[in-house]
């Protein structure tokens, strides 16, 4: 097949429309890797990870490797991530010492924000992955894509989504993957000049429902005054995305191949954990390769404690308990092992995704050489604050020097992570949160 | 600290409120600064601050001071922990250190009430998931999936899904509310001429090629529970409209066993049941054939996409969903006469049978055109032809009065017809611009959210307002016509008005989504859907078990409510709610059929009230065992409003497993475990209760000896848990084999009652408690019926209502009067 050579312009001056376009292979070809999209995505677990002393008898249930930098020896944790070796990096000592002194299960809505939650409302503040799809989000349909197994987004301190906006609202996440599929691969009625009206039609229809709430504002209240505020600038927002969408609705929604199709579980539900968790998976995977977005989060269980719906997962799945029991038993005769049974269960699931992202070319690299898939849990063990247990996989192409395992002291706040991050995605940063500077060892 | 500036603009605009809250009682910090003089300040001092942390100097205002909240909860918790003082430190006194800590937690908690104050006022509330999909069913009178898309709604402090503080606006949501209200104008308002294809199709026999069934299912029109009765339309089939279903079909009854339950439902893949949605239930309590009808909407039913399905056409499907409490059979294979092996479920001849003679299915069907929904908006008239903005103006304000519940001002209905005459270039067909229109109505703020516009100052709600506030009360939907009538003729502000529609609204059919609404929150319902049950315990534990099990629950509730019959009942009654499936749960004999009824009680029966009901015993289980201490926090948190502090950090769950707790039954363990000073202040005053339950097994049956699953020699686990366990399956693992250990129930509660099992706990809760008991379902009902917390300043409401309600031997619908009669709930 003859491919011509691309640029985006002349693409763009093609398509006589003013915004960028998906990333086509050809446009790499003419411009080298270094053009390739940069993505994030980031995957949170609650209550930590099974970690007995070193020199206690279960020792190999601990779940940081043992040794050096590059010679690091897996436990076995973590050796269901052996073949991925060389394309992640283990990090230990790391957190968010603002957080520290925070209820334990308080910090699930931190782990992206790096904020102490504050004030009468517990109020949080932009999480990194929003900083990302602010500045990156024009070059794709959605600028993010939020997902959780609770969906919405929960209540302050025990949030169902990893996600926050500019001013610290929660963003609601999507939990059921038909509900995900249709939104980014359509539900299969595409009737261009119609949607094209509609989209018109909400345009005018959303100016007129702000004229009519302001209005109705005055009449309210203070406290329904704040309330009717959340409408009004959701009704903002929304007026936002329809121009997106009507600059996007030119451009076909990506294809789809029956393998895809066929790999999807669509009906899962929180019975069916493995398909669940596998479907989301796919779900972030498609949505990179169909450049359909370049940042997406997904909380894989909320600190809900009983009331999350993760909690009967490893139950379901056959190991010893729920997430909770499991997480508190950690100290207990078998519990080190029972609970490392579970954290491998999850490190495997992390690890199907990133090979399927490994086993996708991209330019002269592979998806996940373009993408920093960062993956862990707020508390080390249940109950502490400190010492999170993280993996930071990918992002080769983006002059990041995986294949090592980083111990840091305790004192370096995780946002510097968040900030180097940043920067591999070129988004230009005065910093994060209560970052104290870049993470210069992640470039080795 | 980083604060956004829109959070700090919304602060002040809260803080600027006036009618103030509360003010702070006296200081808390007098009344322990001895103890912290005496023992803390040495270190955590003037002349030292060990830890970075000095005690002397922290403000006692732990409302706005977020640090200083989190101080005095560090030093609640060390203290509760008994981490602080340090060891080889001086201690205090155990009674001077509880009493620091009673006063420690009062402060902190009042302090964690009034952050959360909104000052004694329900503030702007949107409907949450179930009143959305409920408001815009009754609204539209068309039955679709409105809420599929809309995320789930967070749920307040008190468990409540209707507390305007948790109940968000963001813009996916608002997308998806808009997207929900296109969808439903589209199929509400046609625009087509009658469709004139009408499909009918009859089927004596299963007409589906074996292909396409499980190979193990054959086609027969006898119908046990592993079979099914299939007819195939394929290919044409009507995408949209209603359909008709008609099963002509007997039973074949057996002796022992209730009728047979006949399951009508429709779909595509008959391999899966997902790919199904039931339209319909019946008993078969007659051999003789008798004919049976459901109908559906197309669009609300699975169907393959075209072309591209390996299951093409429509599946009609009937099966047999009786359930007589015995394990299904499991699948066996047998080789055929050519060799081939095959699959089968083993014939169950005692089975009670359905026998399928006929299945039929028309559709689409339309009893007139346009549909019924169409013209209760668009209405004939004249003027449509005459003047089509006037129309449009007539058609809105009907719309809008019933949607926003309350008449809409006249500039509101002109802001919406200048819309829709803008809409004219681009939607020239006058049905397609009021669909547009209409959606509008539904994405604005007076449909969204229960609005009572108000000054700053509390005023009495009007009629409009009161209609809105009982309906999503008690139906979770909008008001019917009867309500709306009321409101416009202002008769609904009479009391005597409002107690009779109670009466009027509990005898509804809606009134079902109360029980769910408010006793599913207050009882935490849902806890059954968070217990995974152990199969090896309870293999004949299924899906079906489980719905009756909530049902019974539900049941139970509403016979009260419409009988007005007393709260004592929810403690101890002496009947219950009961199906067949019920009472073969509970032993009881003799009630057949999957209807509820009233079934008196034997005298002995362990059974009667909630406590013993399987729905909250499942759910405050392990799936496994009993847990008591779930049981004993649920009693205590759910029915005498008094939760037991929650566990200090750090605490690890009991150890089951250890060498020395092994051989014990959890509540032997729990003794154990009350050795343990530390562990003992706080759970003198949990165990008891829940110990008194030891003789119900995690899934609500009574048990005389607790079944702990011996441990079997597991083969060397290779993979992860799972992956290890799916290799052994297709090996046939031996059956389960239990130890045996008693069940004891004696147990002293802190104020020295004996309780010996759940009746003495029955006559303890009724008598000494009965009082706190009364006030909780008061406490309850008023935070669900006003959409918020309850706050110090409705202390009196509260007293006031429990007084009458325990004068009036707490009869519940009574009480619920009283209520939607008090000064709060008819107060903005």
């Amino acid at each position: 097949m003859r491919t011509r050579r691309l640029d985006r312009r002349t693409v763009l001056r093609g398509a006589g429309v003013a915004l960028a376009l998906p990333f086509l292979d050809c446009m790499a070809e003419a411009k080298g890797t270094s053009a390739a999209p940069k993505r994030f995505c980031s995957f949170y677990f609650p209550y930590g990870v099974s970690l007995p002393d070193k020199d206690s008898e279960h020792a190999h249930w601990r779940w940081f490797p043992e040794g050096g930098e590059r010679d690091f020896r897996f436990t076995k944790t973590l050796e269901v991530l052996e073949p991925l070796r060389n394309d992640i990096l283990i990090l230990e000592g790391l957190s968010h010492p603002q957080c520290r002194d925070m209820g334990a299960h308080d910090t699930a809505d931190t782990f992206l924000t790096g904020s102490k939650l504050e004030g009468r409302f517990l109020r949080n503040t932009v999480s990194v992955d929003q900083v990302m799809a602010a500045a990156v989000g024009h070059h794709t349909r959605y600028p993010s894509l939020v997902l959780s197994t609770d969906g919405g987004v929960g209540e302050p301190s025990r949030a169902s989504t990893l996600s926050f906006s500019e001013n610290g609202h929660p963003i609601p996440a999507l939990n059921s993957p038909r509900t995900v599929f249709n939104r980014l691969f359509g539900a299969g009625d595409g009737d261009l000049s119609r949607e094209r009206r509609s989209l018109r039609s909400s345009a005018s229809m959303l100016d007129r429902v702000v004229e009519h709430s302001k209005q109705v504002r005055r009449d309210l209240g203070a406290q329904d005054q704040a309330k009717l505020d959340e409408y009004l600038e959701s009704v903002r927002q929304i007026e936002e995305r329809v121009e997106r969408s009507q600059a996007w609705l030119e451009i076909p929604r990506p294809e789809l191949t029956d393998a895809d199709r066929e790999m999807l579980k669509l009906e899962a539900d929180d019975q069916a954990p493995k398909d669940l968790m596998r479907t989301m998976y796919d779900l972030i995977y498609l949505a990179f390769r169909t450049d359909s977005t370049r940042v997406a989060t997904y909380q894989i269980g909320s600190m809900g404690d009983f009331s999350s719906k993760a909690g009967k997962f490893p139950q379901l799945l056959g190991f010893a308990g729920t997430l909770h029991k499991l997480a508190h038993d950690w100290n207990k005769e078998n519990g080190a092992e029972e609970l490392g049974l579970w954290d491998r269960h999850m490190a495997g699931e992390f690890g199907a995704f990133l090979e399927r992202l490994r086993s996708t070319p991209e330019g002269e690299g592979t998806l996940l050489d373009n993408t920093l898939a960062f993956y862990g849990s707020s508390n080390s063990q249940t109950h502490n604050n400190k010492n999170y247990p993280l993996i930071l996989a990918g992002g080769r192409g983006m002059g990041l020097q995986p294949g090592r395992f980083l111990r840091f002291k305790e004192e370096t706040p995780l946002s510097n992570l968040f900030v180097t991050a940043l920067d591999r995605m070129e988004i230009p940063t005065q910093g994060f949160s209560d970052s104290s500077g870049e993470m210069s060892e992640l470039y080795g | 600290m980083k604060l956004s500036f829109p959070s700090v603009v919304i602060a002040l605009c809260l803080v600027a409120v006036p009618g103030g809250r509360a003010a702070e009682p006296a200081a808390f910090v007098g009344e322990v600064q001895p103890l912290l003089e005496s023992y803390c300040y040495s270190c955590h001092g003037p002349a030292l601050q060990l830890a970075n942390l000095r005690l002397d100097d922290v403000p006692d205002d732990l409302v706005e001071n977020r640090r200083a909240a989190e101080i005095w909860g560090n030093v609640l918790n060390k203290l509760r922990r008994g981490e602080m003082p340090p060891k080889g430190a001086p201690h205090p006194e155990a009674a001077e250190r509880d009493q620091a800590i009673a006063v420690l937690r009062a402060a902190v908690e009042r302090a964690a009430e009034q952050r959360r104050s909104t000052d004694g006022r329900t503030v702007l509330r949107r409907l949450n998931r179930t009143e959305y999909q409920r408001t815009m069913t009754d609204l539209l009178g068309y039955e679709m999936d409105y809420a599929r898309d809309i995320p789930p709604d967070g749920m307040s402090r008190d468990g409540f899904h209707n507390n305007a503080l948790s109940l968000r606006m963001t813009a996916t949501q608002l997308e998806y509310y808009l997207e929900a209200a296109r969808a439903a104008m589209e199929r509400v308002i046609v625009t087509e001429p009658e469709p004139m294809e009408i499909f009918d199709r009859t089927f004596t026999a299963t007409n589906l090629d074996q292909w396409l069934l499980r190979e193990e299912q054959p086609a027969k029109n006898l119908i046990s529970r592993t079979d099914a009765f299939l007819g195939h339309i394929d290919p044409c089939y009507p995408e949209e409209g209603r359909f008709v279903v008609t099963v002509t079909a007997g039973a074949e009854l057996k002796p022992g066993k209730g009728p047979p339950i006949m399951q009508v439902s429709v779909g595509f893949r008959p391999d899966t049941e997902i790919m199904f949605r039931t339209a319909g239930t019946f008993e078969l309590d007659s051999e003789e054939a008798r004919t049976f009808t459901v109908t559906g909407y197309m669009e609300n039913y699975p169907k393959p996409v075209r072309g591209q399905s390996k299951y093409p056409g429509l599946v009609v499907r009937v099966t047999n969903v009786y359930d007589d409490g015995t394990p299904k059979p499991k699948l066996q294979t047998r080789e055929k006469e050519n060799g081939k092996k095959e699959s089968y479920y083993p014939e169950e001849p005692d089975y009670p049978k359905v026998r399928v003679d006929k299945v039929t299915f028309t559709g689409p069907i339309y009893d007139e055109y346009p549909p019924a929904h169409h013209k209760r908006i668009l209405f004939e008239s004249q003027l449509r032809e005459s003047d089509e903005t006037e129309y449009a103006r007539q058609v809105l304000k009907r719309f809008m009065t019933r949607a926003w519940r309350r008449p809409p001002e006249d500039w509101a209905v002109e802001s919406y017809v200048s819309f829709f005459r803008a809409q004219q270039e681009a939607f020239p067909v006058f049905e397609e611009r009021i669909r547009e229109t209409l959606a509008m109505v539904l994405i604005s703020p007076e449909f969204l959210y229960l609005m009572e516009p108000d000054s700053q100052a509390k005023r009495p709600l009007d009629a409009w307002e009161t209609a809105s506030r009982l309906s999503y009360l008690l139906w979770s939907t909008m008001p019917d016509e009867r309500l709306f009538a009321l409101a416009e003729s202002g008769e609904l502000l009479e009391p005597d008005t409002l107690g009779a529609e109670v009466e009027r609204m509990l005898g509804d059919e809606r009134a079902w989504a109360f029980t769910d609404e408010f006793l599913g929150s207050w009882l935490y319902l849902d806890a059954m859907d968070r217990v995974a049950i152990h199969p090896e315990y309870y293999p004949g534990f299924n899906d079906n078990l489980k719905r009756q099990i909530r049902e019974e629950t539900r049941q139970f509730f509403m016979e009260l409510l419409r009988h007005d019959l007393s709260a004592v009942n929810l403690i101890d009654s002496d009947f219950l709610m009961l199906n067949e499936t019920m009472a073969r749960h509970y032993g009881i004999e003799g009630v057949w059929g999957s209807a509820f009824r009233r079934v008196p009680l034997e005298r002995t029966s362990p059974r009667g009230g909630l406590l013993t009901q399987a729905s909250l015993l499942l759910g405050n289980s392990t799936g496994e065992d009993s847990h008591p201490i779930k049981r004993a926090v649920w009693v205590r948190k759910r029915l005498l409003d008094d939760p037991p502090p929650p566990p200090p950090a750090n605490v690890p769950e009991l150890d089951s497993e250890s060498p020395e707790m092994a051989g014990l039954s959890v509540r032997e363990q729990l003794r154990a475990h009350r050795k343990d000073a530390a562990c003992a202040s706080c759970h003198v005053d949990i165990d008891p209760w829940g110990v008194a339950f030891e003789h119900f097994d995690a899934i609500g049956q009574w048990r005389n000896e607790i079944r702990k699953l011996k441990p079997r020699p597991e083969p060397e686990a290779e993979g992860e848990g799972a992956e290890a366990k799916k290799k052994d399956k297709d090996k046939e693992p031996p059956p389960p084999e239990f130890d045996l250990l008693p069940v004891d129930t004696h147990e002293t509660l802190p104020d020295g009652t004996e309780i010996a099992g759940v009746d003495d706990l029955r006559g303890y809760l009724l008598g000494k408690r009965r009082d706190d008991f009364a006030r909780t379902i008061v406490t309850k009902l008023l935070a669900y019926s006003l959409g918020r917390s309850l706050e110090l300043a409705d202390e009196k409401e509260v007293d006031g209502l429990t007084a009458r309600f325990v004068e009036n031997d707490l009869k519940l619908r009574t009480l619920l009067e009283e209520v939607v009669k008090s000064d709060l709930f008819r107060t903005k």
